[in-house]
């Protein structure tokens, strides 16, 4: 006890005397960032998957094409979940003598269990948080044009008659899914057996939708997968919309990306402030070895003197952290969703297990260099203890940022391939600057008094400037890491949606219309798409083998050969498509077909396969040619089968195109409705306003995390060049005293620091490239392009930021008198 | 005159040395040597030392600077360990001891002044004499050091750090640390090279009347011929041998 009370008199004092502040300070950026960045992360991940979850109606969908079994459902009950019903079939509506094709879907009481209906009932849009009643239907506006309706008449699904109750405007998880599009009926599940529409045997698609504990959900997702038979399928949040899915999961590794960098450079800064303790502490140490302190007592005095520090600073950043995010969770208001997730106690715990772990992966190497201190040292003052070995130092830190890379990423082989990139250029990169002052030492009788004495200032302890110039890197590098990647991600986001992004596809153009609609777009100047011809057909075999043996269920593939695709020809190969193996039409002859990737994979399909489609009752076979790469987010045609020109001659086509019609232009819509009756305009907008919702809270968000990660970046900066400074202070002093001027040390410190931070600049470009590089390859999943005007901001920045640092921190060794500073020490 | 305060040490005394041993030789050393590995080849310091100091003694250890004397005494602390020879403490031999052992030694036998006083900086002038007694876990600690500092002469100094005292206070202070465990043996190294002759005269005196009082066998390095002669016996170092004892 006395000597716990020892060590927190030390700390006591040591904080009074100011000795503890930068490494307190930078104990509290890291847990104070980490836990804002967590929780903000977290509560930000959960609100966008309740939001992802609206677009399904439901956080899991089993979709089916019959009903499920009940003790499915049952087990769900057992596990507390919600769950509601949609059932979704095809049905020819007969009113006034006029004819349509209508998607009816027949939902449960409980639908939907995530989001809202809408439904216009002029001049206002209504909220509903159900579906129609028994005996009611809601139906999109075109159904009441094209069956000569209007509201409260009745309208026949089936065998059932029913009143139209409202106007459907909007309705959560409408699928994207172009090419099955008819205009909606929505009924009650329970009207559902009176049409008689639903027979064996008809076409009909069971979603069979649940809510709750993520949890309980993941484990009912598990029990479910290896029950379902090949025609049923789980929907849940992230793999279902795949454009929102990508969208989410980016933002997700961006965040979980923030988050490591600033923890990276609060350690970069513990690492240095414990250095400058442990050295500044050599004395005292030796002192207490000599006054009989074993070994052993040395460092559980000063160990428990930074679990204190540890668990103080944690505590104060902990609350700063949580501020922090709730500040930013004001700033982003407007932006969110009304429901915003509540902060989670895990993450704040996290934030406070970070800041624990951070400080013993830096703190501790350079602690336990006072262990080593000789008791000698009393009688032999330049005696000084060896450095902790390098090994244990870097393995400690290495394996707290290995452990956070692994936590986001969850891949253990991509951790140890970014780890072992990064050592391994560290290392290099090390030994390139040890080199290269080395050479450096030569210029030294070539260069005036004052520049001398600046690049003396590096040489003298080379090994220490080589650690302050990697520390410096580190430092920049994650604060460029933050930076190129955030830009990227949004520029990559607003390509994906840019404001003129098609807002509606135009499907069953026949050819002899497709040259006049071509130009009455361009009449209008309306920004199209290409016209794409398409042909219905379904792949029967691969071959010669029938693709039912070939796919596994529940894939893509299944999903794809379960109905008729739309197939096309193109000469050139569409924009937003690149071939990953084999080639575009290597020569002209008809017979071939590019796959798209996933597809092929899913069936597996490789180049030279024969894939024979049926169209109609008519079958022909390709030959694949190529495999391509496409992104199904751009809202413009795209194609799992693209085969070479007259391949499809002899089937007949229609066209498709997609066009970006502005808001206050809607009224071409109705020309272009009247001029081409068989026509099928679909309206995209909805789909797309959600998409660019969602891209711009993320947006916002991330720029508000960069900007956190940058400040963390500069005052760590700050704090770093402030730890170096014990010993030009100390030489400054002792040149003074020789009579060197004030002019002159101050010219000297700043040719010092500002080698320093350019040194430091340039490593950390270098090392950016290669992270970035295998960042955006490995885990984004975005197009690298050198950034070559890194290159000269980066190294500019350093030398600036260090170099202005350096002289603000020894502004006292110039203008303190000589003896006050050499009393000080 | 300070028989109080006394009583006071005598107990912590009593308990930490256990009693020492009737053996003539408190401190002694066999062809100790100590040679070190240099850019220039192999530098002997001190070569082939045997020395018997028996308990009480008072030694001053005297030569030029750079003779080997602060080496001498860090072998003989166990503060450090010679390339070859043996040393022993109170009938232990400190060369078979690992670190920790040493430093257990050091906190039971030994008190320690040095030149540059040596003082915790962040620490007030009680506590710095505390903390021996704390590191060996005395509950009475505050008592004892405020007892040994009044004993110096710096009862109403307590509650300074080291830089608020003068250089003659500081040593005193360091004075009071080393006896406040009440020591075996008290090793100094020019206790007085940092002050000014008459407050080196004044520590000079002090650092006798407690070694008196204590009966610690003192082993002290000077240049001060006068000091030399205060104690009982001369060990002349030249070059790291022993030229007169
Ligand atoms: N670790 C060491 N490396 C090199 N030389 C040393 C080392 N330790 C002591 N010396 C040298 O040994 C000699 C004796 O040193 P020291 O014991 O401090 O002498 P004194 O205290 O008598 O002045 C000196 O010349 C000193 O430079
Ligand atoms: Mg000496």
């Amino acid at each position: 006890m006395t000597r716990f009370n020892l060590a927190l008199r030390l700390l006591w004092r040591d904080s009074r005397s100011g000795e503890l502040t930068i490494l307190t300070l930078a104990l509290i950026i890291a847990v104070t960032s980490s836990t804002a960045i967590s929780l903000f992360a977290d509560r930000l991940q959960r609100t966008m998957a309740t939001q992802a979850a609206e677009f399904m109606a439901a956080d899991l969908v089993i979709s089916s094409p019959a009903t499920i079994a009940s003790e499915w459902l049952s087990k769900a009950t057992q596990l507390n979940l919600a769950q509601a019903q949609a059932v979704e079939f095809s049905s020819v509506l007969i009113e006034h003598d006029e004819l349509l094709l209508a998607g009816v879907k027949a939902v449960s009481s409980a639908y939907p269990l995530r989001g809202f209906l809408k439904t216009d009932a002029a001049p206002t849009e209504t909220v509903h948080h159900s579906g129609p009643k028994p005996g009611t239907a809601w139906v999109d506006k075109r159904v009441l044009s094209a069956l000569k309706l209007k509201l409260g008449d009745a309208l026949h699904v089936g065998e059932k008659q029913l009143t139209i109750g409202n106007i459907i405007t909007y309705e959560p998880d409408k699928r994207s899914d172009f090419y099955s599009f008819s205009p909606r009926v929505m009924i009650n599940a329970d009207d559902l057996q009176a049409t008689e529409v639903v027979q064996p045997g008809s076409r009909v698609h069971y979603f069979f939708q649940f809510s709750g504990d993520t949890k309980a959900l993941s484990e009912f997702n598990h029990w479910l997968k290896p029950q379902l038979n090949p025609s049923q399928r789980i929907m849940d949040i992230h793999d279902d919309r795949p454009e929102l899915g990508s969208a989410l999961e980016r933002a997700e590794r961006y965040l979980g990306l923030s988050s490591i960098i600033v923890i990276l450079i609060a350690g970069v800064a513990i690492a240095m402030a414990t250095r400058r303790y442990t050295e500044r502490h050599f004395n005292s140490t030796a002192i207490l070895r000599c006054l009989g302190c074993k070994q052993r007592e040395i460092l559980w005095l000063y160990g428990s003197q930074f679990v204190v520090l540890g668990l103080l600073a944690s505590t104060i950043g902990l609350l700063l952290g949580w501020f922090a995010q709730e500040a930013l969770f004001r700033l982003l208001r407007s932006l969110l969703p009304q429901q915003v997730a509540a902060p989670s106690m895990l993450a704040v715990f996290f934030g406070f297990i970070i800041g624990m772990a951070t400080l013993s992966g830096f703190a501790l190497p350079p602690l336990l260099r006072l262990k080593k201190v000789s008791p000698l040292k009393v009688l032999r003052r330049e005696l000084e203890p060896l450095p902790s070995s390098a090994w244990l130092i870097y393995s400690l830190a290495v394996g707290i940022v290995g452990v956070l890379i692994w936590r986001y990423t969850g891949d253990l082989k991509m951790t140890a391939t970014i780890l072992g990139a990064g050592l391994a250029s560290l290392l290099v990169l090390g030994l390139l600057v040890n080199v290269s002052l080395r050479l450096s030492r030569r210029l030294l009788p070539h260069l005036g008094l004052t520049w001398r004495f600046g690049l003396q200032g590096l040489l003298k302890n080379s090994r220490g400037s080589v650690s302050q110039i990697l520390a410096f890197s580190i430092t920049l590098v994650a604060m460029v890491l933050s930076f190129i990647v955030r830009t990227d991600l949004i520029n990559d986001w607003h390509k994906q949606l840019p404001a003129n992004a098609p807002n509606y596809f135009a499907l069953n153009i026949f050819p002899d219309q497709q040259q006049n609609f071509q130009q009455d777009l361009q009449q209008q100047q309306i920004d199209g798409s290409r016209f794409y011809p398409v042909v219905r057909g379904r792949l029967v075999t691969i071959n010669n083998t029938p693709v039912q043996q070939i796919v596994s269920k529940d894939s893509q593939g299944e999903n794809a050969t379960h109905r008729e695709l739309s197939l096309t020809w193109s000469k050139e190969l569409p924009v937003d498509n690149k071939i990953t193996a084999g080639s575009w039409w290597p020569d002209a002859q008809a017979g071939q077909v590019s796959v798209e990737q996933k597809l092929a994979k899913s069936l597996k399909v490789k180049l030279g396969d024969s894939l024979t489609f049926t169209v109609g009752s008519q079958q022909f076979t390709a030959t694949v040619a190529s495999i391509r790469e496409l992104r199904w987010d751009t809202m413009r045609p795209n194609f799992y089968m693209i085969f070479s020109p007259g391949t499809l001659d002899a089937f007949p086509s229609t066209f498709i195109t997609s066009f970006y019609l502005p808001e206050n232009r809607k009224d071409f819509l109705n020309a272009l409705v009247k001029q081409y009756p068989s026509t099928t305009l679909l309206e995209v907008d909805l789909i797309l306003r959600q998409l660019q919702t969602i891209l711009s809270q993320l947006t916002e968000a991330i720029n508000y995390l960069l900007y956190f990660a940058l400040m963390a970046g500069f005052t760590v900066l700050f704090a770093a060049v402030h730890t170096t400074l014990d010993s030009r202070i100390h030489e400054g002093a002792l040149m003074r005293t020789l009579g060197a001027n004030r002019a002159f040390l101050r010219n000297t410190h700043i040719i010092e620091f500002t080698l320093l931070g350019l040194i430091a600049g340039l490593l950390a470009v270098v090392i950016s490239e290669a992270v970035i590089y295998a960042l955006y390859t490995y885990v984004m999943h975005m197009e690298y392009k050198a950034n070559f005007y890194l290159w000269f901001y980066v190294p500019l920045t350093g030398a600036l930021f260090v170099g202005l640092a350096g002289c603000w921190g020894v502004r006292n060794v110039v203008n303190k008198s000589p003896l006050e500073v050499l009393r000080e020490l | 005159m300070q028989t109080q305060p006394l009583n006071n040490v005598d107990r912590a005394c009593s308990r930490q040395t256990g009693g020492i041993p009737t053996v003539p030789g408190i401190v002694t050393t066999e062809n100790l040597s100590k040679s070190v590995v240099t850019s220039d080849g192999i530098l002997h310091i001190l070569s082939s030392i045997d020395l018997i100091i028996k308990s009480g003694e008072s030694i001053a250890i005297v030569g030029e600077s750079g003779s080997g004397k602060s080496t001498l005494i860090g072998l003989l602390a166990g503060l450090d360990t010679p390339t070859s020879g043996n040393v022993s403490l109170n009938g232990k031999l400190l060369t078979a001891m690992d670190e920790d052992g040493r430093a257990a030694m050091r906190n039971e036998l030994v008190g320690f002044v040095f030149q540059a006083f040596q003082l915790l900086p962040g620490l007030t002038a009680l506590e710095n004499v505390m903390l021996p007694l704390e590191l060996s876990g005395d509950k009475n600690a505050k008592a004892s050091a405020a007892a040994l500092l009044d004993r110096v002469g710096l009862s109403h100094r307590l509650s300074h750090t080291p830089q608020k005292l003068s250089g003659g206070e500081q040593q005193r202070v360091a004075l009071a640390r080393a006896f406040v465990t009440k020591p075996a043996i008290l090793f100094a190294d020019e206790p007085t090279g940092n002050l000014d002759s008459k407050t080196g005269a004044h520590i000079i005196d002090l650092l006798f009347e407690l070694n008196l009082e204590n009966k610690t066998t003192l082993i002290l390095v000077t240049h001060d011929q006068a000091l030399a002669a205060r104690c009982q016996r001369t060990i002349r170092l030249d070059s790291g041998r022993i030229v007169e004892s």
